[in-house]
Formats: C-alpha cells, sequence, structure tokens
C-alpha cells in the first residue's frame, strides 16, 4: 500500500460516545437541547454574557449554520427536496464542518463553546422520520462528547403557546409535513414535536442529559444552568478582556466608525431597504 | 426474475421493499481512466438491443450537486465534510432516480458509486470503518466494473486531453509544491484503494490498459451475464 500519511488525520470512535479525546481538551463544550419554544436559545445567550463578563473565552455554533453546507440545506428545504435521508445526511455534513474547523479547534485552544443544538438534535429527529438509530450513532461517532448537556423539557402546549405562530409560520420540516402526519400544518406540527419530546425522553436516559423543567421562570432556568457551569469552568483560560465602548470611553472617542462586534451583519434586503431610505 | 434491493446494511426509510426489474450497473475505477466513453458506448448498445437505460454519476443530484462545487472552491472543506456532501448527492440520485429507474424495468448505468468516494475519503486519512457505516445505506449493484490500470499508463492519458488537477492529484491535503509527484503519489494511493475494495466487494476487474474496442468487448461481456432473465 502507498501511504500517504502516517496516522488517520480523523480521529472518532465506532460509534457517538466513545470517541478517543473525549475529555481531553483544555476547553469545556457545553450544549443545549430542546424542542423549537423550549426557551433553550434565551439560556444559552444569557449563559455566554455571564461567561464572557468573567473574563472566560466563549466561542458559539448553532444547528445548521456551516457556511459550506447551510446554502444546500436552505435550498432542500426551500425546495421540499429533503427525505429523512437526505435530511439526516446535509445536517451530518453541516456538523462535521463546525466541528472540524470550529468546535474542535476551539476547544483545542481552551475555549468555553457553546453549542445551541448538538447531535442530539440528529439523533431525535431522524430517529422520529424513521432513520435507522444505531445508524446515527455510528456516522455522528466523529463528534466529542459534551462536558455538559441541558435539555430543556418543555410540554407540547408551552411551546407551541410561546412560538405563537399560525399554520403560515410553521416550517414544512419543522412541522414533519414530509412526513404525511396530518394535511394540516398545525395539527402536523402537533404531532411531529409530540414525537420528538418521546426522543428526547429516551436519549435522556440514554445518555444522561441534565433536564431542566423550561416552564419555570427563565431567572429560575438560569440559576440552574449556572450553578451545573461553574465549576467546570473554574480552571479554563481567561483573558483580560475590555469591550470596545470601555476603551472609547477611555480614550474620550465617540466610536461612530466602530462597529459593535455583536451586531450581526445586515441582510441583502436590509442594506437596501437602508439604502433607499437613506 | 424479481428480486427486492439488497442493502450494504439496513434497508433506509424512503428505499421501498418491493421487487424491482431492472439492473443496476456501476462502472468504477480512477479519474481519467475511459470510463465516460465506455458508459457512453454502453448506453448506446443497450439502447440498440431495447433496453431503457438510465445515466447517472456524481454530482448530478438536484439537492447537492451546485452546493458541492461551491464548497470544492472553498478552502476548510475537510474530508469529513466533503463526504457526507457526496453521500447526499449520492442518497438523493439513488432514492430519486436511480431505484425509480429500477423499479421501472431500466438498466441503471452508474459512472462511479460509493467505491470513489471511499476510495478518496481513505487516502485522506478518514477510518474505513466509519465510511463503511456512512455508506451502508446503498443498494448492492448487479455488477461493478472495475476499469483497472496503474499509474504509469494513466498519466499520459490524463495528459493528452488536459491539465492536472487539483483535487486529482491529491494537493487538497498533500502539500508541498510537485504537482507531478503528488499526482504520482495521490493516483497511486487510490489506486491501491480501489484494488482493495476490488476485493472486499467482488468487483469484476477490466484491464483498461487496452483499446477502446477491447476494454468495450470484455464490459460487454459482463453486461450481457447481468441481464440475463430481464426480458422474462
Amino acid at each position: 500500500m502507498t501511504v500517504l500519511l502516517e496516522q488517520p488525520a480523523y480521529k472518532m470512535g465506532e460509534r457517538y460516545g466513545q470517541h478517543p479525546d473525549d475529555g481531553q481538551y483544555p476547553g469545556k463544550l457545553i450544549i443545549v437541547e430542546g424542542i423549537d419554544g423550549s426557551g433553550k436559545s434565551t439560556q444559552i445567550d444569557l449563559l455566554g454574557k455571564w461567561l464572557t463578563s468573567q473574563n472566560l473565552v466563549t466561542a458559539f455554533t448553532e444547528w445548521n449554520s456551516s457556511p459550506i453546507v447551510r446554502r444546500t440545506t436552505k435550498k432542500g428545504k426551500v425546495e421540499e427536496l429533503l427525505t429523512p435521508m437526505s435530511f439526516s445526511l446535509i445536517h451530518a455534513a453541516d456538523f462535521a464542518n463546525r466541528v472540524h474547523a470550529q468546535i474542535i479547534p476551539a476547544l483545542r485552544a481552551g475555549a468555553v463553546v457553546l453549542a445551541d443544538r448538538y447531535v442530539f438534535t440528529a439523533f431525535a429527529r431522524d430517529a422520529a422520520r424513521g432513520v435507522n438509530r444505531e445508524w446515527l450513532r455510528r456516522v455522528y461517532s466523529f463528534a466529542v462528547q459534551p462536558s455538559l448537556a441541558v435539555y430543556f423539557k418543555v410540554p407540547l402546549d408551552v411551546s407551541i403557546h410561546r412560538i405563537n405562530v399560525g399554520r403560515e409560520g410553521l416550517g414544512y420540516y419543522e412541522s414533519g409535513q414530509d412526513m404525511g402526519f396530518s394535511n394540516d400544518r398545525e395539527e402536523s406540527f402537533r404531532i411531529f414535536q409530540g414525537k420528538l419530546l418521546e426522543e428526547y425522553d429516551a436519549l435522556t436516559e440514554e445518555f444522561g442529559l441534565m433536564t431542566i423543567d423550561a416552564t419555570q421562570p427563565i431567572a429560575v432556568q438560569q440559576q440552574q444552568v449556572r450553578r451545573y457551569v461553574e465549576p467546570l469552568v473554574s480552571g479554563v483560560m481567561r483573558i483580560q478582556g475590555q469591550s470596545v465602548p470601555e476603551a472609547l470611553g477611555k480614550a474620550g472617542l465617540t466610536g461612530r466608525y466602530v462597529t459593535p462586534p455583536s451586531r450581526r451583519r445586515l441582510t441583502e434586503q436590509e442594506a437596501l431597504a437602508a439604502a433607499s431610505s437613506g | 426474475m424479481m428480486s427486492a434491493i439488497r442493502f450494504y446494511g439496513h434497508t433506509p426509510p424512503g428505499a421501498g421493499d418491493e421487487p424491482i426489474l431492472g439492473r443496476l450497473i456501476v462502472v468504477e475505477g480512477t479519474d481519467g481512466v475511459g470510463r465516460s466513453t465506455q458508459i457512453a458506448m454502453l448506453q448506446e448498445w443497450l439502447e440498440a438491443e431495447g433496453y431503457a437505460v438510465l445515466v447517472t454519476g456524481f454530482r448530478r443530484s438536484e439537492l447537492a450537486a451546485s452546493g458541492i462545487e461551491r464548497a470544492m472552491r472553498g478552502n476548510t472543506l475537510d474530508a469529513l465534510t466533503l463526504n457526507l456532501f457526496y453521500a447526499t448527492d449520492f442518497w438523493d440520485r439513488l432514492e430519486k432516480s436511480i431505484i425509480p429507474a429500477m423499479r421501472s424495468g431500466m438498466v441503471a448505468l452508474v459512472d462511479r458509486y460509493i467505491y470513489s468516494i471511499i476510495a478518496r475519503a481513505r487516502v485522506r486519512g478518514v477510518p474505513a470503518r466509519w465510511l463503511n457505516d456512512v455508506f451502508e445505506f446503498a443498494a448492492v449493484p448487479d455488477r461493478v466494473l472495475y476499469l483497472d490500470v496503474d499509474v504509469a499508463h494513466l498519466l499520459p492519458r490524463v495528459l493528452a486531453v488536459r491539465q492536472l488537477d487539483h483535487w486529482e492529484s491529491g494537493d487538497d491535503f498533500l502539500g508541498g509544491t510537485d504537482l507531478y509527484e503528488n499526482f504520482i503519489r495521490y493516483q497511486s494511493a487510490l489506486i491501491d484503494e480501489f484494488r482493495e475494495l476490488a476485493k472486499q466487494h467482488n468487483f469484476v476487474t477490466v484491464d483498461a490498459r487496452g483499446s477502446v474496442s477491447d476494454v468495450f468487448q470484455a464490459l460487454q461481456t459482463e453486461v450481457r451475464e447481468a441481464l440475463k432473465g430481464m426480458g422474462e
């Protein structure tokens, strides 16, 4: 055999949960899971702000956001081209890209990585679409286990009330309409999300996710999250940070030319609207 | 003769389990070995014989083809992501073109199958076990016709028609500036992987160093064999 590489370039175990690098990195991986409307994104956002205020280096990643893959996923959703297996595979591609280009480098560098949804989202959604569970665990064997996985558990009625969207606002795939559960989008959404709750219950058991009652007040939930996180991050690298407004203030400047780092880029439509109104 | 499609692992959702009438014939081999010429000739011959033929190949899915092409122009594309991207493209064609064609009694003639994807990922350091796991949703072909060539015979063929390609020279991961050296090393490793896969999956190996007619005749013999019983 012609040998091109001294060792395998990509490490993984036989199935998810057996990665040789589990627990080996200086950084910490904290992930949140839950159905739409569980409030998990709010919670991880609050957690990130708290960690940053303590001078911890954080990196944030969310489901479906790989710059290389997400356009294909979007095309598949908009044009309704995705089937259970292609839905599963394209999300695995997106996730693999983020693991390789973002999550693992940040963990090796010693950051606290915050992930809004992780492998469990794929395990729950794909299984609810009839994809083989054992196969999913083997496909995702390239993912390292998080230091902390929190599941925000919420009853269906509460999440639907929170999303507060009519039939028009619900997506075709978010409602599981591709599965033909019901022609009525809202009814289909209910059935599909109900299946996801069952999957999450089973995953909580299988992988020991920390469950938080997501019907509680936001602040109460956040206290619980921080109690879980605090001992994990006590030894993690901190840097002496200074915010841009602070630096500006110290220099006696107004900051007309500085874009706050948190501000996201305008979408094409917003930019056009701004240009035409200005 | 009708039978249900066999898969390498579990039967994936969306595959169906009704018996199928058609056949799945795959042509494999490294870049520049002459696959497309042979496939065009096979299609012409089979249609003249009265068979309905579907020809399909890499990166032709409606879903993922354009996305893969875009991604390959970037530079943070790791082998795992590319492999899963190819898997998406492959499944989309399997589910929406190949299986329906076979179900309706056509001959699906496929230019490169999972083996090319697996071979390319293996030389880039992706564990073989994981690749076999990922692609266990693939249908087992009725015949895999492997066009085998050594690198010494391959290089002049490629250079006769075009310049060396970035990906086909393994330039994405081998480094250095010697494209010729990279092409030799990369294609040698790739051919080794193909020969390994040929043993593992019982490919029919055809010596591609022969003339176009010699290779075509060898392929015709195999295809005729694979199509036996189709008219019954």
